[in-house]
């Protein structure tokens, strides 16, 4: 999607206009830094958003990670009492110790797909 | 280029963070029906089972019963208890003998496997014998089994509920 350089105002959608463009050194006509909103639109549509979930989950299976957050779940729920739990509760009790332990190498895994994706998208 | 590169390591974070948040979601989402649903049964649950099946084993090895696996004599679900071996005494066609039902099949084996490799016609005799024992008289009805010849047939035709008649007449039961 190509902007022109002139500031376009869009009704239907609120946001700052676009900046002009410092003359630095441009490879496209693009603008310089697309949106986070437009790279994210490129990362859904062009499915590799759904790719990389699906590597991620495959990997996290793999290393025991998912286990290890059901394990956090069953305990909960024990606890709590199987009828009195939401899937908020649940995610609130996995989200910190599941951020956390992610294996570095998968992590990295990801990190470097991500990036490659972005290299070739965006600036 | 600097910038780019520091915004796309946030960025990369940025969308790492997305994807692992939706895979949490998921998983909690999934855990949470599995405890509604109750498919995986709730730690109290089989902590009580496990405790209430221990009990019932502790029970039943009580030192009072001696047998060979945990009991002489197993209570089933209706509360009759059954002894290992079946009671009920038969004569064997072959060898006249008196053969508890229990022992039956095996003592058939050697009896006739003996004589001739007559074990072709067992099958037939044993469900008509299983007919007969069930009603509880202790007919056999076994006919013209003998070890020296070589045909071993039934009766032809009767399913053994006629007991007494035999086409060939030779047997050796007690009419």
């Amino acid at each position: 999607m190509s902007h022109s350089h002139k500031l376009v105002i869009k009704s239907s959608v609120s946001r700052p206009p676009t900046p002009t463009p410092t003359p630095d050194a441009n490879k496209d006509h693009q603008d310089q830094k697309p949106s986070l909103q437009e790279i994210n639109t490129k990362f859904i549509e062009s499915g590799e958003k759904e790719r990389l979930k699906e590597l991620l989950r495959e990997r996290l299976i793999e290393c025991g990670w998912r286990d290890e957050m059901k394990a956090l779940c069953r305990a909960f729920t024990r606890k709590k009492g199987r009828n009195n739990v939401t899937v908020d509760d649940l995610v609130h009790v996995i989200t910190p110790k599941g951020r956390a332990s992610v294996p570095d190498s998968v992590k990295a895994e990801l990190l470097h797909k991500i990036r490659t994706f972005l290299a070739s998208n965006a600036a | 280029m600097s910038a780019p590169n520091e915004d796309n390591t946030q960025l990369s974070s940025h969308f790492f963070g997305d994807l692992l948040d939706s895979i949490i979601v998921d998983v909690a989402s999934e855990c949470h029906r599995i405890a509604k649903v109750g498919l995986d049964r709730n730690l109290e649950e089989e902590e009580e089972e496990l405790r209430l099946s221990a009990q019932a084993r502790a029970s039943v090895a009580d030192p009072s019963n001696s047998g060979e696996a945990n009991n002489k004599y197993v209570v089933d679900i209706f509360g009759q208890t059954h002894p290992p071996v079946a009671n009920e005494i038969f004569k064997c066609m072959n060898c006249g003998r008196s053969i508890a039902a229990g022992r039956f099949a095996p003592h058939l084996e050697k009896c006739m496997g003996k004589g001739r490799k007559a074990r072709l016609k067992v099958t037939r005799s044993s469900t008509a014998a299983q007919n007969q024992y069930s009603r509880g008289s202790p007919v056999s009805t076994y006919s013209s089994y003998t070890n020296s010849t070589s045909t071993s047939r039934l009766s032809n035709g009767t399913p053994g509920f006629a007991g007494e008649e035999y086409s060939n007449g030779t047997y050796e039961g007690e009419p």
